[in-house]
């Protein structure tokens, strides 16, 4: 497997290497039509490119890969550090993984009321505050590690608590009530 | 036409420039604003323009304003966690309205919407998507009709108590016999004051001290006699009155649908059926009948000693509010030290299933250190809430018994001074005081012991309440039509599903397949095949449109007539642990030995079967794994081939078999296909071939559909697929 950054060996459509870019190669913009371009060493322009994340709840930061607009979604590579591009690529990516990624991260829970199992709780979350309906908590959560657990709601939406022992108090002992 | 679903705010409407209420065509509310915040946001068609308005606060302003001559089509893009309504202008997507999960289903209807006024068409209504209480308004599971906000806590109790109607004559005998039993272990006291008062120290009436001293024994014996019975009619009570709700709940399981199950563990619901029923069985056989005698037990103290001397025995009962507000307070603790103990185990279950169902693959791996540090992990868990669970009961206990016992104290003080001043009462009455005293400390420890059994139960009751509650089960439509025979035409209509309510599987998929014909399905994995298969075996349901068999809709068919006339092979067969015999004739129990041999024999099964040490009668072993694949793939023929069926559902194996025995397969399934609509997922081109017609599936619509020779000519997806595949058969055969 190719470990350097910069472009591969090999025919640049061989799918089964993975080609590592470096951020001073790639620039993402958007032309006066507001339409988005990313750019790889000027042999390269992917018109609509999708920025997907590799590890988007263990390492969100780390191993984006840049991925053409059609559903087959061919991959042109990915990059180790996006945050490492250049600042007006940065940016426009940064809004675009802000769009792409719905997942609020909770910060305090403000109430939580149990009905024999199904949770009502408002937390406050970095997108703002929300009132979730948890039921069947304990078949809803993914435990990422020892202390950060993903909470399913009763629609489909997801509550990521990062660190539950960083809590504060209050909330940790709601928690404690459903889980 | 207008339509209404979500009310437009006053605000919203104000904000809205130029636009007349009465011009409002359509308006739906979504949730996130264009940052990614939560945030209340409308669309609004109104006339020919479709605007978005943003409100915080009660205050709305106009966001987008696009005339609909301006769109081209409006879209959808799915995200992480929500999605985006586009519109397309001049061939770019612009943005109208970002949305939660929550809201995709109803933004999917949204769209069908807007994209019907785009297209002149009247606005189809949209069916109602959002599942709330009527009366709380709280969310409600998908399937679920029951508001447990709205639930009241004592009918759990009550509901619980139903169960044990159907035995009301063992109800009452028990009852008449807890208020006997505990009547006549009111009396040795009773009899001990007038052995002291009358007999020892006037040391007088001799001939009372034998009748006393038998009164004692038969009283003792009658008490005793009379519990046990209680006891072992109680016993029977509630063992009998578990087992018709263990029966209820596996019975609902059995037909919960596979949506149920793709959302519930199975370590969890093994959990639900033995320990939370094990939970529930304790508390009626044991646990009820303890609390209620004890009662009562308490009450008839109470009464006595009140008789003996009612001053003194308020001064006892000084402690009682202290012991029920204890009690009250801890109670919430133990029940949630034990949730989490009964949560642990579950944990448990499901990674020693996890990992000793796969066994194999841990060993391949030389993965054991990990598993063993996994189990370690969740061991230490499960350790950590039992020994909290205990602890926070065994804290608990030793405060109450010690409330409980300063009450003897007053006695021996207060009481003492009663019996020195002669001021009513007498050496005797202070002695059976002392004697009903040592009576209530039992039973008031068993009320407190009862908060274990009560929080045990009810948490456990609650699990199962829960499951039976859950509308996620394929209704099996009694009194609809079952179908005697069936000719096996099968049609899709629209047919729209996702396992996933946001994530649609299938797109409005449309074909029909003709009797006694053979359909292949082709397409990349995950382009939605199996799906086909789950719905026309109406494992789900589907969410739009219809499946339809001989121009029925199979939700109108009986459930269970109608799998009677379908049959699988299925790519990894499923084999219970059982003989081979019983394996072949799962599907048609009442099959005779020659039955089943002739099957065999069709499918070329019975020669490896007769050389089986065991022959039919061998063991498969657990999930069959002591028959090779070639041997599990033919059993799995002749089960299909015994059962009979009109519809023959068909996922060729890829799994490496000899050339010998892939041709025994072969011959097999031709024996088999014959007379019956087949649905194959197809992974070989002679499969290809020998299809009367092809369902080419891409990205979940159907791309193609056709005979082979038509579709190989049209130079589409089908086409493009055939040379891949013709060139990995090559690669195969040169393997091979």
């Amino acid at each position: 497997m190719a470990r350097q950054n910069g472009p591969a060996s090999g025919a640049p459509d061989d799918q089964t290497r993975t080609r590592y870019l470096d951020p001073d190669e790639v620039r993402v913009f958007r032309d006066e039509d507001g339409r988005l371009f990313a750019t790889v060493a000027e042999e390269l322009t992917v018109l609509r490119p999708r920025f997907l994340r590799v590890h988007p709840l263990t390492d969100p930061d780390r191993y984006l890969a840049i991925v053409g607009p059609d559903p087959e979604g061919k991959d042109f590579g990915l990059l180790r550090n996006w945050r490492r591009l250049d600042r007006e690529s940065r940016d426009i990516v940064n809004g675009e993984l802000n769009r792409r990624y719905l997942h609020p991260v909770v910060k305090r829970i403000m109430s939580l009321r149990d009905y024999f199992g199904v949770a009502v709780c408002v937390f406050d979350t970095d997108r703002g505050l929300r009132e979730a309906t948890l039921r069947d908590v304990r078949d809803n959560v993914i435990y990422l590690g020892q202390s950060r657990i993903l909470l399913t709601d009763a629609e489909g939406n997801r509550y990521d608590i990062r660190d539950v022992g960083a809590l504060d108090a209050a909330s940790k002992a709601m928690l404690a009530e459903v889980l | 036409m207008v339509v209404e679903d979500d009310s437009l705010p006053k605000s919203v409407r104000d904000a809205l420039p130029g636009v007349a209420s009465s011009s409002i065509r359509l308006s739906a509310e979504a949730d996130l604003a264009t940052d990614g915040r939560f945030g209340e946001r409308w669309v609004v068609l109104a006339d020919d323009r479709v605007l978005t308005v943003a409100s915080e606060d009660g205050e709305a302003r106009v966001q987008r304003d696009l005339a609909l001559t301006d769109i081209d089509e409006f879209k959808l893009e799915s995200l992480v966690g929500g999605g985006v309504l586009q519109a397309v202008v001049d061939g770019r997507e612009v943005d109208l309205i970002s949305y939660t999960n929550a809201l995709s289903k109803r933004f999917a209807d949204v769209r069908t919407q807007l994209e019907a006024a785009l297209k002149d068409k009247p606005i189809p209504e949209a069916p109602d998507r959002i599942f709330r209480c009527p009366k709380c308004g709280m969310v409600l599971g998908e399937r679920t009709r029951v508001c447990v906000r709205c639930v009241r806590r004592g009918a759990m109790l009550r509901r619980l108590l139903s169960y044990a109607r159907p035995y009301r004559a063992g109800l009452a005998l028990v009852s008449v016999l807890m208020i006997a039993a505990a009547a006549f272990g009111l009396v040795p006291p009773w009899l001990t004051k007038i052995l002291v008062d009358d007999v020892l120290i006037p040391k007088a009436n001799p001939h009372l001290l034998g009748w006393l001293v038998f009164g004692l024994l038969a009283s003792s014996v009658l008490s005793t006699v009379l519990a046990i019975w209680r006891g072992r009619v109680a016993a029977w009570l509630g063992g009998r009155t578990s087992l018709d709700i263990r029966a209820e709940l596996y019975d609902r399981l059995q037909w919960m649908s596979l949506r149920y199950f793709d959302h519930h563990p199975t370590g969890t619901l093994v959990s639900r059926l033995t320990q939370d029923s094990g939970g529930v069985q304790d508390f009626l056989a044991f646990g009820l009948p303890w609390v209620a005698s004890n009662l009562i037990i308490v009450f008839g103290v109470a009464g006595a000693i009140f008789a003996l001397n009612w001053k003194l025995a308020l001064l006892v009962l000084v402690p009682a509010p202290l012991v029920a507000l204890l009690t009250r307070s801890l109670i919430r603790r133990v029940r949630l030290a034990f949730h989490k103990f009964w949560y642990g185990w579950s944990r448990f279950h499901t990674i020693v299933n996890d990992a000793l169902g796969r066994v194999k693959i841990v060993k391949a791996f030389t993965r054991e250190l990990d598993e063993i540090e996994r189990f370690r992990f969740r061991n230490m868990e499960l350790f950590g809430a039992s020994v909290q669970a205990e602890q926070t009961f065994a804290t608990f206990f030793p405060i109450i018994g010690f409330a409980v016992m300063s009450g003897s104290l007053l006695v021996w003080y207060f009481g003492g001074r009663l019996v020195i001043g002669d001021a009513g009462l007498s050496v005797g009455g202070l002695m059976a005081f002392l004697a009903y005293l040592a009576m209530l400390y039992g039973p008031l420890h068993g009320l407190a012991q009862s908060a274990q059994w009560m929080s045990r139960a009810m948490t456990a009751a609650e699990r199962i309440f829960e499951v039976l509650d859950s509308e996620d089960y394929v209704e099996r439509a009694p009194g609809k039509t079952v179908p005697e025979e069936l000719r096996g035409e099968v049609e899709f209509q629209k047919v729209t599903f996702g396992y996933e309510k946001s994530q649609p599987v299938l797109k409005e998929v449309s074909f029909e397949a003709e009797a006694d014909r053979m359909v292949g399905l082709v397409g990349k994995s995950g382009v939605g095949k199996t799906t086909v298969i789950n719905l026309l075996c109406r494992f789900y349901d589907p969410d739009e449109g219809q499946v339809l068999v001989d121009g029925v809709d199979i939700r109108d068919l009986d459930l269970g007539a109608y799998r009677g006339h379908i049959g699988a092979v299925l790519q990894e067969p499923l084999m219970f642990s059982a003989t081979i015999a019983e394996n072949i004739a799962y599907g048609r129990p009442d099959a005779t030995t020659e039955d089943i041999i002739a099957a065999a024999k069709a499918a070329n099964a019975h020669n490896f079967i007769i050389k089986k040490p065991d022959g039919y009668d061998e063991q498969v072993g657990e999930r069959g794994d002591k028959l090779s694949s070639g041997e599990k793939q033919r059993v799995s023929i002749a089960r299909a081939i015994l059962r009979d069926p009109k519809i023959l559902i068909l996922d060729e194996a890829t799994a490496n078999v000899d050339l010998e025995t892939e041709e025994l397969i072969q011959e097999a399934l031709a024996r088999l296909i014959e007379g019956r609509t087949t649905f194959t997922i197809a992974h070989r081109l002679s499969t290809l071939r020998n299809a009367h017609k092809l369902l080419v599936l891409e990205e979940g619509k159907v791309a193609e559909f056709g005979t082979h020779e038509e579709l190989a000519k049209s130079k589409g997806v089908y086409s493009r697929l055939l040379n891949i595949f013709r060139k990995t058969s090559r690669v195969r055969a040169v393997d091979g």
